[in-house]
């Protein structure tokens, strides 16, 4: 596939993430390998490439859900006041809880979910993100599984977007400073 | 896996999966171009994984957008009104609209979302399902693309589920009967 002219430089190909998942995954198989009841939630739009990738190398039984959330302040910063726009189709209760992020950040969003599933008394909550940018953290946040940390630069692709665009560029790829400022 | 124990025997494997997929991503490659900017509509839950490998194999210029609905329960599946619990965050008027779906069986939900997002004015609307199931067609529902057509068995695997379980199967498999009628 070709890359897009907005596009600076390729961060992660598509092997190098396909790589990355699978050990995600084994990882993840081996952990609840004895826990029934596991229930991956997915953070709509982002999460959804990953959601799908990791979840077919999942050996363990488990269910998928999604939830959807946004910001109030619209735009590229966020004050960390999150919204929730679609909730779990099912309950979480008794539950074995992974939430699964594309990408974390300030950590406001994923310190939201914790929060909130915590008070849903779960068997157990767990967070799996793929991309963590650590420069960006305003808020001390739980992350059990990690795929990459990465600096901060604004990446695209595997279900990141730049307003919407870029989202299924099946690599994550570095968006030239011209297109954003 | 214990999953694959509880299935029959496996439809439609993996790569003749993945091989169509790419058929129907080259498909909607010719439908529209970067000026078109479609739209890809994509059913939750069951369509997420066919939308996410379908998408990989896009060239134009495209978003992505989802919708969650549910039944209002027993005895209302044959006017096909469904709760929209999630709505698309876009607003489609003058837009090209591709819904990804799964599966097509009675045809209601897809008829019912059909007819609601018409009435937002989309300047265009198609529908590419992965799987179809014609004999099992109550109402006529214009599918554009259809990745295959299956018989009227339980079919679980890439996206489709039993009971919220085989979601993650990477291959399309019919479920054994026990399965489904130890349940009933």
């Amino acid at each position: 596939m070709s890359v897009p002219n907005a596009i600076e430089r390729v961060l992660l190909d598509e092997e190098t993430i396909a790589a990355r998942v699978r050990e995600l995954a084994a990882q993840i198989s081996a952990d609840y390998a004895d826990s029934d009841g596991l229930v991956l939630v997915g953070v709509l739009k982002g999460a959804f490439i990953f959601m799908a990738d990791l979840a077919r190398r999942l050996q363990v039984a488990h269910h998928v859900d999604f939830i959807a959330l946004s910001s109030y302040n619209r735009g590229t910063t966020s004050t960390g006041a999150v919204r929730l726009i679609m909730d779990t189709r099912a309950s979480v209760a008794g539950r074995h809880v992974l939430v699964i992020e594309d990408i974390l950040d300030t950590g406001y969003t994923l310190d939201y979910l914790v929060r909130t599933f915590r008070a849903r008394n779960p068997a157990s909550l767990r967070t799996c993100i793929l991309i963590s940018k650590p420069e960006r953290r305003q808020v001390e946040v739980q992350v059990d599984y990690l795929g990459f940390e990465i600096p901060n630069e604004w990446v695209v692709g595997y279900g990141l977007d730049y307003a919407d665009r870029f989202r299924t560029l099946p690599y994550i790829g570095v968006l030239k400073r011209e297109v954003y400022k | 896996m214990g999953l694959r124990d509880d299935v029959a025997k496996v439809l439609i494997p993996e790569e003749t999966l993945q091989a169509r997929v790419a058929e129907l991503g080259r498909a909607i490659n010719g439908m529209y171009d970067d000026t078109d900017r479609p739209l890809l509509v994509c059913v939750l839950k069951g369509a997420f994984m066919f939308l996410a490998d379908l998408t990989r194999h896009l060239e134009m210029r495209h978003e992505v957008d989802f919708m969650e609905v549910s039944s209002y329960g027993a005895g209302t599946e044959s006017s096909g009104v469904v709760r929209i619990l999630l709505d698309l965050e876009q607003n489609i008027k003058g837009r090209h609209v591709l819904i990804v779906e799964d599966i097509i069986d009675a045809g209601y939900t897809l008829d019912y979302v059909t007819r609601n997002l018409r009435t937002r004015r989309p300047t265009s609307l198609r529908i590419c399902s992965l799987l179809s199931k014609p004999s099992r067609r109550e109402i006529d529902v214009p599918v554009d693309l259809v990745g295959f057509e299956v018989p009227d068995e339980f079919v679980v695997g890439y996206g489709l589920d039993y009971a919220e379980e085989y979601r993650n199967l990477p291959f399309i498999g019919v479920l054994k009967e026990e399965v489904y009628q130890a349940a009933e």
